[in-house]
């Protein structure tokens, strides 16, 4: 019996172990599950972005559902034959009668649309520089975006929630701690002022600074170890369930098969075995 | 030059100066469009920027199969895999289902093929049938690929007499619906490459735990201490681990501190000895509980790393990166930074 | 006693494939063969669950989804904890994504206790609005008009023809907000761009990677308690009292953290014995 599923099943085992296999050493399986990554990353990413942004909210606004006894003016039916004139080529994106995803119709998305269609043609290495103005207008709203979100909750939520609780129902632990955090604070912070030479007095609290900056980088790593773990955990848990019965023990087989085939294609690359792929000392 | 360089500088410099005023302007019309019309435009400019990448990416590995670059022979995969991928998120969507407006005449005789189609019994499909209103289709659960095997059993309803459509997935729709292609390249192609790229860190980063962690001075003490402390004491197995081990254990990092201190033989065994004896006596009076002293207990312990001191580190990189990325987009608004065009 | 640090410097210099094996097995063991050690929920993840479970019943909230495979074990069992206590307490859900992958997790997510475990109804009870590109755009696009935005869901419905969106046009038409976060854009984007500028609460689950990066904005206020990891994600679902895919993740998690502690020791070991023998040959 092949369903869908089951198909699906040994390609996913199959793809996993290739990826695995790169801990053995670089080789074939590893390389082709690498690049089939790739090409299927860069056609999935166009078809999110295409039938999520582009179709409903660039074409929805330029061309949007005309109304039923609505009549167009000249101007009106010349835009809309451009518009019939995609709906030839490709109809699923521009179905008949225009795009029905309740825009009203604003005609000065054609700027975004001139912008991304430049970005396009940037392909071309004779308009490489076309790219650019669309680069450019969300360079410019991110930074706008950033340079008030990062100075709000970075820089002044973060000095207001350095505040040490003093009144009302407090305890005497937790204002040492609010004071142990605002020391920790500012040295770390002072440890990044490279203008002044850390030297003296301004170099011990540097020196305290960086004390607090290390058990934060401790944190951060034992954190880095919990992540990666969870993630082997569930990619585990999936090969243990293709594994079973339902799925005709599609791990166990690809694994067999995957551990055979590195072992023949070890043995005719030998004067790459010397280096063992993995040198890292 | 113009086009290629003022231009660019001045749209960073509108745009971002718009977007950063939009905050602060109350002024509707501008608000409207800054809060709404200029990021859906962000948007759209980004989904470009994708199909631009993508682009690149086709171009850059037909080259490499043209001019037969070392590894040409892989690139036919990835090729391969951006056709696939595109041939399910633009041309073939999947993802048929069937609804029975009405079971017609003889309503036995379409419980059979209903029953047939989504499993149970063939009264259980009657009693649905029988559910059946003008404008409550009966929606049949299971999804078919292709068009073929959607058809097959369309015609064996329309055959027992009753009034069946075929119901594809909208276009845009098909992407998240069960029983599409592309969601089957999801989870059967995407899924698998692109977690096993993760977790394939879990063994590399074993294996640095193993070779290039070492306590070299007090700096990498602290940080490995921490680290350490935060793995297991955030795991159900830290609260297994007695407060008296972990006391036991700081004795004997004492003992170390104390000898490379003051590199002497007696001090450091007096301290070690005195720790344990120390330890032991407490132990016996409290009666070894678990859990107590809370400060040696390592998911309380762990608390107060990740709660006090870990914060004041990270806060403090916050804001040293708060005001870095504040100056940095003030600089690109103001045109000093110009990386974006190579300057 | 000179042959055993021979042995043990040796083992420090072993192929690292061996490590490899170790760690694979270590982390298959417990799966096949459960420990069941005991879950003991942190006080962030208390606050996390405290906070909704203090919310007013019928509270409208938005779940946005922003992971996907590659971070799937340690973020989806905390949607679906986050998913089961909101519904438990009779809440409308409307769930967006800023990363594509997140709609097909949602979707997931939704389907299982949703649909199966909830039997709700879609449009009614929960929404999933889909993704939008955009990263901190869309955020600002939903703290001001939601329906510019969106005017179609993941299921291609117009937002007029969705019951529940009756009466949603931004930000402050939600109650709540909980972001299932796996790096950028995310936790940091929804607090800069929304729960701080616009004071919605707001709690996150985030990958062990991020807690760092987020713990500032948690200590300060905010955020409402934070969900760290997969552990996170494990103690919030021994808070609903229902065990899932975290739970049981938590017996490979323990060991493996157990082993590369004990490598990092042994690491130690073999370095200080082969630093001492390297002065004493100088």
């Amino acid at each position: 019996m092949f369903s869908a599923e089951i198909v699906g099943a040994w390609i996913a085992v199959f793809l996993t172990l290739a990826i695995f296999s790169y801990l053995y050493r670089d080789n074939p399986f590893y390389k082709i599950a690498e690049h089939i990554f790739v090409g299927v990353s860069a056609g999935y990413w166009a078809s999110m972005y295409f039938w999520t942004q582009i179709q409903p909210n660039l074409f929805g606004r330029l061309w949007p559902a005309l109304h039923e006894g609505l009549s167009l003016g000249f101007l009106g039916k010349l835009w809309y034959a451009i518009y019939n004139f995609f709906n030839l080529i490709y109809p699923p994106a521009f179905p008949d009668g225009g795009v029905a995803t309740g825009h009203g119709m604003q005609l000065t998305y054609i700027i975004p649309l001139i912008l991304g269609i430049m970005m396009l043609l940037s392909v071309f290495s004779k308009f490489s520089w076309f790219a650019r103005w669309g680069i450019c207008y969300v360079v410019g709203m991110a930074a706008g975006l950033r340079a008030y979100g990062f100075l709000n909750s970075n820089v002044i939520g973060q000095v207001k929630g350095s505040v040490i609780p003093l009144v009302g129902d407090v305890s005497t632990g937790a204002i040492i701690n609010g004071i142990i955090l605002l020391i920790g604070t500012i040295s770390g912070l002072l440890y990044f002022y490279f203008s002044k030479e850390h030297k003296g007095w301004f170099g011990t609290v540097g020196k305290i600074g960086i004390y607090f900056l290390m058990i934060s980088f401790g944190a951060s790593f034992g954190f880095a170890v919990m992540g990666r773990i969870s993630l082997l955990i569930g990619r585990f848990t999936d090969l243990k369930s293709f594994g079973g019965a339902a799925y005709h023990h599609a791990s166990l087989w690809i694994l067999a098969a995957m551990v055979i085939l590195l072992g023949i294609w070890s043995f005719f690359n030998k004067e790459e075995k010397a280096t063992k792929g993995v040198p890292i000392k | 030059m113009f086009w290629k360089r003022q231009i660019p500088i001045a749209i960073v410099a509108l745009v971002g100066t718009l977007t950063l005023f939009g905050w602060f302007v109350d002024q509707p019309d501008i608000k409207s469009f800054v809060d709404d019309d200029a990021t859906q435009w962000y948007d759209i400019l980004a989904s470009f920027a994708i199909f631009l990448g993508a682009l690149n990416l086709l171009k850059l590995q037909m080259q490499k199969i043209i001019k037969r670059k070392k590894g040409w022979q892989y690139s036919i995969f990835a090729i391969g895999g951006f056709i696939f991928a595109f041939t399910v998120g633009f041309l073939m969507r999947g993802a048929y289902t069937v609804n029975i407006n009405s079971a017609g005449e003889t309503p036995q005789v379409v419980a059979q093929v209903v029953a047939g189609e989504i499993g149970g019994t063939i009264q259980a499909s009657e009693v649905l049938l029988g559910l059946i209103e003008e404008d409550a289709p009966l929606m049949l659960e299971k999804v078919h690929f292709t068009g073929k095997s959607v058809n097959k059993v369309a015609n064996q309803l329309k055959e027992s007499g009753a009034d069946a459509k075929i119901i594809p997935a909208s276009w845009g729709a098909h992407l998240t619906t069960n029983g599409s292609f592309f969601n089957w390249m999801f989870f059967k192609v995407f899924t698998p490459l692109s977690a096993t790229m993760f977790a394939l860190l879990a063994f590399l980063v074993a294996s640095a735990a193993y070779r290039a962690f070492r306590i070299r001075n007090f700096e990498a003490t602290l940080l490995l201490g921490s680290g350490i402390i935060i793995m297991l004491g955030r795991v159900p197995i830290g609260s297994k681990i007695s407060s008296w081990f972990v006391l036991y254990v700081i004795v004997l990092l004492l003992g170390v501190i104390v000898n490379s201190w003051k590199r002497n033989r007696i001090l450091t065994f007096s301290t070690v000895g005195i720790g344990i004896i120390l330890v032991t006596i407490a132990g016996i009076y409290m009666g070894w509980p678990i859990d107590r002293p809370a400060f040696a207990y390592l998911p309380k312990l762990q608390d107060w790393i990740y709660l006090v001191p870990n914060i004041a580190g990270a806060r403090a990189i916050m804001i040293g990166i708060g005001l870095g990325v504040f100056a940095t987009s003030i600089r690109y608004i103001l045109g000093i930074e110009k990386s974006y065009i190579g300057e | 006693m000179k042959k055993l640090a021979d042995l043990v410097i040796k083992l420090g210099n072993v192929d690292r494939r061996w490590i490899f094996i170790i760690i694979a097995i270590v982390v298959m063991y417990p799966l096949f063969k459960p420990l069941g050690l005991p879950i003991r929920p942190s006080e962030s993840s208390q606050e996390v669950f405290n906070t909704i479970d203090a919310l007013p019943q019928g509270s409208k909230v938005l779940l946005s989804c922003e992971y996907g495979p590659s971070t799937k074990p340690e973020i989806h069992p905390m949607a679906i904890g986050v998913l089961r206590h909101l519904f438990e307490k009779g809440h409308q859900v409307y769930v967006t994504c800023l990363w594509p992958d997140g709609q097909f997790m949602a979707r997931e997510a939704l389907e299982q206790v949703a649909e199966n475990e909830y039997n709700l109804t879609y449009g009614e009870d929960y929404v999933l609005l889909g993704f939008r590109p955009g990263n901190e755009a869309v955020i600002k696009g939903i703290v001001s008009d939601i329906r510019k935005m969106y005017t179609i869901d993941s299921r291609a419905i117009p937002i007029a023809d969705i019951p529940m969106m009756n009466g949603i046009t931004n930000i402050s038409d939600f109650d709540f907000l909980f972001s299932a976060s796996a790096g950028y854009p995310g936790t940091v984007e929804w607090v800069q761009l929304a729960a701080d500028p616009t004071g919605i609460p707001m709690s996150t689950g985030v990958t062990s990677i991020q807690v760092n990066e987020v713990m500032p904005y948690v200590d300060a206020g905010q955020i409402k308690g934070i969900l760290a990891g997969m552990p996170g994600a494990a103690e919030y679902e021994k808070l609903i009292g229902k065990p899932g895919i975290g739970t049981s993740g938590m017996d490979a998690q323990s060991i493996a953290h157990v082993v590369i502690v004990l490598f990092i020791i042994f690491g130690n070991i073999a370095y200080y014995l082969e630093r001492q023998r390297s002065k004493k040959t100088f």
